[in-house]
């Protein structure tokens, strides 16, 4: 396993550190002067504690004076930056940073670690306490948050990566990408560890969920009153796609023999008060989607017919049909492409990028179908929505599994 | 095992200790796979091109043929440089190029290291032949001046030997070869060789190759008059090579060729001590001999004769390899069998053996070839694959020696089928070019494309095992169905249970499985994830297609919790450091460690309740030693049903290295421990050198421990000063045969016997022990040195250990017997049975007192005949020392009243209406060849019971003493022409009353005649085990021994003049109530072996059938 590599001025500075109770770590592109400003207030507002708090963030210079602070065991870490790579790979950047600070708190001894974004919205009292509320009083080796999103945010999420892993490994986890996260001593030293050898070991994401599924650890989720504004200008959805659901499919194929054996999945306990959403929220035109389905249901019918069985083509045909008003992807269909993507990207049955490539306009029909339905259901209502779509990722996992197992072309 | 756990060596390239055992082995040449320099040979660089293949196909682990500078007499067998890469197959650079090719790709490397003999031409030979006679460079092999030593070492290779000697004009001596006479043995009584041998070793190792497969293992050391295989000395070369490793490296693996049968490939696993992994060699031609037959007996039987093995050891499993299916661990009529049904060519058989491909052998068959893959993944073992298998490759009988089945790989249909781009006629080797298995119609490329090839079959089959650990690791058990032409097991490992069941027949079969075992479960077609009919109590039925077969997953019902109710928590625990028995043992840990006891009893072969139910654990009580490092513990298990059962547990954790090398015996391992800078394991703490010291020093220095309810003493005894006089460090180290106690040796003197189950109230052991010690003359038991003492606050006192002076000795009764039956039956084997030799299936034992040993067993087992007299002396004697005390309650004699003669015949009837009523419900699932003795025994249900309820009247039936109460061959001990008594603990399943009870002495000497009738059968199953059809012809010779050697022992038992004083005074009360204790022991043993070794049956029920009622 790759494992995160600190320069050795970090590692000094940690050592003279010595053992702490919580480290706080941000990751991605943060000022200091900002950071020290929030920081500060976050060490006032907890008070007087007996806990000793370090708080981590990315910067190549070395620090400078930590933010005064009530209480003389609170001290700030500086680690270096993680490497700028090509626009659209903010989750790779992501996870190299979110294995540092991991790193960071193995060597510290850190009794909890939380790891925020830098965009430092959730680094405010009631969020570390939250996630600390978790994490330390009710012992989870992993806590998550559940964020107030619209029923039109976040769908990549919503229609694969949260249904897929709690069908795969049987922890029901809302965000199994989070922004922020908690995690206790011992899942800190198993993530930090957690990156895949060879040359997709600087690539590949961090799925804490994941990771504390097949260990079956605790995992807790926290409701945090916390927006994230994801600049989307000048990113491709395709290369969106291909990053997070090409990562999740890697993590399929590490963990074969583990989400096999599980059947059904079990609730995550979740503590706080959920958030309303955005009261209003501008309809969406599926036109342009359903448009993009078409176009590659004519383009891109030879990759399909690669990937995908006889009667998942003739359904999708079927759908091709329909008029825009009409245009109603059911869940079964849904989850049977994601999941014959799946296998055909573990047996690299093309190359994966022009698979995952082939899987966007699929996406966009799925996210043109799930608009209209839910264009006049309220937030709760579509929530109950994407249950109903998880439930069908369960149903359907023993096709996967059989397909995984003995993939014959020869099937329905 | 001790010295191993505390050193760090240079890590392989895989993390798991254990990595060996779910691998999926490829073996290949070098020279046969793939030519990147168009030479017309296979090079390195050519696999390397090749790895991405290897890797897509799934295999983990690849085995390269030798690959060393070589005259290639012996295909590379006969090495002339050992630290060198052969010129033609690249370099030495190529080799590591590959590699680290093959370890970026997660493939583990196997090497060959040829040490039995180097070749002719090894600068060490032509050394030796012009050294003077007696010099160390000379010594480097095996000379002599005659070709007459070692007359009883075999010919291996028959059909090119004559001799394992061959004349060196040079030397002007012979010189010693197993093999072909251009490979000279080397000799390991000269240390040279073995300093030269480990510098090899530690070359490649430290190239970072993964694995060594030791070529001809048992033939590294001669003897004169002995076979010159399989001797003490060459395990001790074995166990220095692995102590060198084991020192030096981590995770490596060392494979045992040892073509022999399963018994006698089991001593080189050793105790974990030797080798990792050896081949099953008999398995696979039975395999083949099941499938013509359509019979499963030959894999079942070969199976059961198959022995436990270390935990951290693994059976190598083929179908086919580089050299012939060899046909030595076969009998003469199997040989002959197998030439016909799978050789109908002469050409097609060398020396002892086929010389043919899997795919040729089963007459290109894919459903044939697909069920033997099936069951090569599926049995337990790690599967090993001969390239070219995969794709169905055949071979070229008309090469000679085994180069038929070593032909180029077929790559494509192209030129020389992708292998080369040379001349067809440099190649190595012609290909494979007839219509039906030639390159153009059988290659990778092909098949590739092909989504129904064997290929690719083969690539979801690897796929699938790999996700199923159980297939690597887990236990093995066979059903029994009525259908012999189904072969039905069950695979299991913690919570992961499978069901394989496989048609040896060409016709589709029909079966009904019992799988009450798992009744609720459902089970799940692997393949294709199809769930079946939940099974219930009823059989089970299923329906197989020709050949077919199918693997099942039993899967909880849907109503089950989905996860089991402990996690993964549970399995950690956080402290602070090795001495933090709180954070474990008080608390929220306590309570976690009770969530994890039961699934880690059930894995401790001394833990005696793994046929019920376990509810609840409960450490009742607690004490830190070995300076806090480990901890005594006693815990209390409930379960379902019946009494709960106390157990002693004594646990360690370890860190570090420590810690890696400990959890390469998982059994051992009870949890994770982590600290705040370390991960470490809870285990058993007799892995730990200082407890088994500490236990040891508390005894000797009668010291205490207080624990949190009672206190823990240690009781020395006057023997123990005696025995550890002059005596230094005692290192402990535990003795391998763990049963329902645990034993740990300190050094040859000491031997500490810890008692798992605690029952409150004196040991029987123990109590014995001392008595014997202390109150009588009696001498032939192990000197008792003391006792640690548990005694909790309000409760009777327990014993934890025992500890004994060690007894030299040549080893234990039984095995003794087995070695002199052996001699016995060889003796006998060519000797006409003369029918006036009475040897009848009942005879009274008041003839035994008369009878006149004949003359032939006279000169069979003239030695043993005199041992069982002996035995019977001291049986005798025993008994005496045991009714010695008249003032002490627990050992006086007591008459054996018309009461006590009532209790034991209403107890006997009631064993024998228990046994014959599971007999009868069992029937059906017996072997064909005991269901007709069987419905004898049956038969005689009447006379039995009534034989019980109307003959137990004697007039005066003795005395009732304390006895061994478990008295049977193993637990004596053959010292030179004696013998010393051992273990008075009685049943271990049975309470403390019962086995502390007074009783007849005749009831041990009962057990010690049954035992007798056990030694003669299983020694004649062994004997016989190569050539059943002498089973019948030996028998009576095998009861003609019982029944001389009962006569001895119990006339030597008579002979001790006063053992008329508690035994019944007249000679046929003695034989009245020997009888019964003699059917009551047969009616327990015939109970025992249908639930445990239905393959023993018949030798209880000879018991029951040869008494006269």
């Amino acid at each position: 396993m790759a494992r995160v590599e600190l320069p050795e001025e970090t590692k000094r500075r940690i050592e003279a550190i010595g053992s702490v109770d919580v480290l706080i770590g941000v990751w991605g592109t943060v000022g200091r002067d900002g950071f020290y400003e929030r920081a500060a207030q976050v060490i006032a507002e907890l008070g007087e504690t007996a806990q000793k708090i370090v708080f981590a963030f990315p910067g190549d210079t070395p620090p400078e004076q930590p933010p005064s602070a009530p209480d003389s065991t609170v001290v700030c870490l500086q680690y270096p930056s993680p490497s700028s790579g090509p626009a659209g790979e903010l989750w790779i950047e992501a996870a190299s940073a979110q294995r540092s600070i991991l790193e960071i708190a193995a060597l510290l001894n850190a009794g909890s670690c939380l790891v925020l974004n830098a965009d430092l919205v959730a680094l405010h009292v009631q969020s570390i306490q939250m996630l600390l509320y978790a994490s330390v009083e009710k012992q989870c080796d992993l806590v998550t948050p559940i964020y107030p999103v619209g029923k039109y945010d976040g769908l990549i999420n919503s229609g694969i990566l949260s249904p897929l892993t709690r069908a795969l490994y049987g922890r029901r986890v809302r965000y199994p990408l989070p922004f922020e996260f908690g995690v206790s001593a011992r899942l800190s030293t198993r993530l930090a560890l957690s990156a895949r050898s060879g040359n997709q070991a600087d690539r590949s994401l961090l799925w804490p969920a994941t990771v504390a599924a097949i260990d079956a650890a605790p995992i807790g989720q926290v409701y945090l009153d916390v927006h994230h504004h994801v600049p989307t200008e000048g990113l491709e959805l395709s290369v969106v796609l291909a990053q997070l659901v090409g990562s999740a499919f890697l993590e399929m194929e590490q963990y074969a023999a583990q989400w096999q054996r599980v059947r059904a999945s079990q609730q995550t306990p979740t503590w706080g008060t959920p958030t309303p959403p955005p009261v209003s929220e501008e309809p969406i035109d599926a036109k342009p989607m359903i448009d993009s389905f078409l176009l590659g249901s004519k383009n891109l019918d030879e990759v399909w017919r690669l990937v995908l069985p006889p009667v998942t083509l003739l359904e999708l045909k079927h759908l091709a049909r329909q008029s825009p008003e009409q245009f109603r992807m059911p869940d079964t269909l849904w989850v049977k492409i994601v999941y014959d993507f799946a296998l055909a990207h573990r047996l690299r049955t093309i190359s994966r990028t022009h698979l995952l490539g082939a899987l966007t306009p699929l996406y966009l029909g799925w996210v043109a179908s799930y608009v209209r339905e839910v264009s006049n259901m309220t937030h709760a209502a579509a929530e109950q929505r994407l249950e109903q779509l998880a439930r069908a990722y369960e149903d359907n996992k023993p096709y996967l599994v059989s397909r995984w197992r003995w993939p014959d072309r020869f099937n329905p | 095992m001790q010295a191993r756990q505390m050193t760090i060596g240079k890590p392989g390239s895989n993390p798991d200790p254990l990595w060996y055992k779910d691998a999926v082995i490829y073996e290949l040449h070098v020279k046969a796979f793939a030519d990147s320099n168009n030479d017309g040979i296979g090079d390195f660089q050519g696999l390397i091109q090749k790895l991405d293949y290897l890797q897509d196909l799934g295999v983990t682990c690849l085995w390269v043929l030798p690959f060393f500078p070589s005259p290639l007499r012996d295909d590379g067998y006969d090495i002339s440089d050992y630290m060198n890469v052969n010129p033609s197959y690249g370099t030495i650079d190529d080799f590591r190029q590959f590699l680290d090719a093959a370890h970026e790709r997660g493939l583990q490397v196997l090497i060959e290291l040829v040490i039995n003999h180097t070749s002719d031409q090894h600068p060490w030979f032509q050394r030796a032949r012009h050294a003077p006679p007696g010099s160390p460079e000379r010594d480097f092999y095996v000379w002599s001046g005659t070709d007459q030593k070692y007359q009883d070492a075999r010919i291996i290779f028959t059909d090119t030997e004559k001799s394992n000697w061959t004349w060196d004009p040079v030397a002007q001596a012979y010189f010693w070869h197993r093999f072909f006479s251009h490979q000279p043995d080397l000799n390991y009584d000269n240390p040279l060789v073995m300093e030269e041998i480990l510098k090899i070793l530690r070359y490649w190792l430290d190239m970072g190759a993964d694995g060594l497969r030791i070529d001809a293992i048992p033939y590294l050391v001669e003897r004169d008059g002995t076979n010159c295989e399989n001797l003490a000395e060459t395990h001790a070369v074995i166990r220095a090579i692995r102590s060198a490793i084991d020192e030096g490296y981590a995770n490596r693996m060392v494979l045992a060729e040892a073509n022999q049968w399963p018994t006698d490939v089991r001593p080189y696993f050793g105790d974990g001590d030797e080798c990792h992994m050896a081949f099953h060699f008999p398995l696979m031609p039975r395999i083949y001999m099941a499938l013509r037959q359509e019979d499963r007996l030959p894999i079942t039987d070969i199976m059961a004769q198959t022995p436990d093995i270390p935990d951290n050891c693994q059976w190598g499993l083929f179908l086919r390899n580089h050299d012939e299916l060899t046909l030595e661990m076969v009998t003469d009529d199997e040989r002959d069998y197998m030439y016909l049904a799978y050789s109908a060519d002469p050409r097609m058989r060398i020396n002892i053996g086929i010389r043919r491909r899997l795919a040729p052998l089963l007459d290109n068959n894919r459903r044939r070839i697909e069920l033997l893959n099936s069951l090569l993944f599926s049995f337990p073992g790690t599967p090993i694959l001969y390239y070219g298998d995969e794709i169905g490759m055949g071979d070229n009988i008309y090469l000679g020696d085994r180069n038929g089945v070593r032909t180029p790989m077929q790559w494509t249909a192209d030129r020389n089928g992708g292998f080369s781009r040379s001349n067809p006629a440099r190649l190595y080797s012609p290909l494979i070019m007839d219509p039906v298995w030639g390159y153009e119609a059988i290659n990778v490329e092909a098949q590739q494309s092909d989504p129904s090839s064997l290929l690719n079959w083969m690539r979801n089959m690897i796929a699938l095992r790999k996700l199923f650990q159980v297939f690597g690791r887990g236990s093995l058990r066979f059903l029994n169905p009525s259908n012999r032409k189904i072969l039905a097991y069950a695979r299991q490992l913690d919570g992961e249970q499978v069901l394989c069941v496989a048609n040896l027949s060409r016709f589709a079969q029909p079966v009904q499985l019992d799988l009450a075992e798992f009744d609720g479960m459902v089970p799940v077609e692997m393949l294709g994830y199809v769930e079946f009919p939940a099974i219930t109590k009823q059989p089970y039925p299923l329906t197989l297609a020709p050949y077919g077969f199918l693997w099942l997953e039993l899967q909880p019902s849907r109503e089950a919790p989905d996860l089991p109710a402990k996690t993964q928590d549970d399995h950690t625990f956080q402290v602070a450091g090795e001495t933090d028995w709180e954070s474990i043992l008080t608390g929220d840990g306590v309570r976690r460690l009770e969530n994890v006891l039961p699934e880690f009893l059930l894995r401790q072969r001394w833990f005696g309740g793994k046929s019920r139910t376990i509810r609840r654990t409960a450490v009742n009580d607690w004490a830190p030693f070995d300076e806090q490092r480990s901890a005594l513990i006693c815990i209390s298990v409930d379960y379902d049903t019946g009494e709960a059962d106390n157990y002693l547990m004594l646990l360690s954790m370890s860190f570090g290295p420590d810690a890696e090398s400990i959890r390469s015996s998982p059994n051992q391992v009870l949890a994770s421990v982590e600290t705040m800078r370390d991960t470490g394991v809870l285990h058993d703490a007799l892995q730990r050198r200082s407890s088994c010291t500490a236990l040891l020093e508390l005894l000797k220095s009668g010291g205490r421990i207080v624990t949190h309810a009672g206190v823990i003493e240690g009781s020395p005894d006057k023997k123990l000063a005696e025995l550890c006089r002059d005596a230094g460090e005692l290192p402990p180290r535990i003795a391998g045969a763990e049963q329902s106690n645990s034993s740990v040796l300190f050094d040859d003197r000491l031997i500490m016997k810890l008692f798992r189950r605690q029952q409150p109230g004196p040991n029987p052991d123990t109590e014995i022990g001392r008595f014997l010690a202390e109150r009588s003359t009696f001498t032939n038991i192990a000197p008792f040195c003391g006792s640690i003492e548990y005694q909790p606050k309000g409760s009777e006192a327990s014993t934890l250990a025992m500890l004994q002076g060690l007894v030299a000795n040549e080893g234990d009764g039984w095995q003794w017997t087995l070695e002199e039956l052996e001699r016995y039956y060889e003796g006998c084997a060519s000797s006409v049975f003369q029918a006036g030799a009475r040897s009848g299936p009942a005879i009274r034992l008041g003839e035994l007192t008369g009878w006149t040993v004949p003359p032939e067993v006279h000169e069979h087992a003239g030695l043993y005949l005199e041992a069982a007299g002996t035995l019977g002396r001291r049986t005798a004697e025993l008994h005496q020392a045991l009714a010695g005390s008249t003032d002490d309650p627990a050992f006086a004699p007591e008459p054996l009243t018309p009461e006590d003669l009532f209790r034991l015949r209403e107890t006997a009837a009631a064993r024998a209406v228990q046994a014959l009523d599971a007999l009868k419900a069992n029937l059906a699932t017996l072997p064909d060849d005991v269901v007709e003795t069987a419905g004898l025994a049956l038969g005689r249900r009447k006379l039995l019971l009534g034989h019980f309820r109307k003959n137990l009247q004697v007039a005066d039936g003795g005395k009732r003493t304390r006895v061994h109460g478990d008295y049977h061959l193993g637990q004596v001990l053959r010292v030179k022409s004696d013998f010393v008594i051992l273990d008075f603990e009685g049943e271990p399943a049975r309470s403390l009353a019962e086995r502390r009870a007074k009783h007849s002495p005749l009831k041990d000497v009962a057990g010690m005649l049954r035992s007798f009738s056990y030694a003669a059968y299983a020694a004649l199953i062994k004997y016989t085990t190569r050539r059943p059809e002498d089973f019948h012809q030996l028998e009576p010779w095998a009861r003609l021994w019982e029944i001389s050697i009962s006569a001895e022992f119990l006339r030597g038992y008579r002979q001790v003049p006063d053992h008329a004083a508690v035994c019944p005074q007249s000679a046929e009360d003695f034989d009245v109530l020997l009888e019964t204790y003699l059917m009551d022991k047969a009616l327990y043993e015939l109970e025992y072996e249908l639930n445990n070794r239905p393959a023993w049956i018949h030798i209880p029920l000879a018991g029951i059938l040869s008494l006269p009622l």
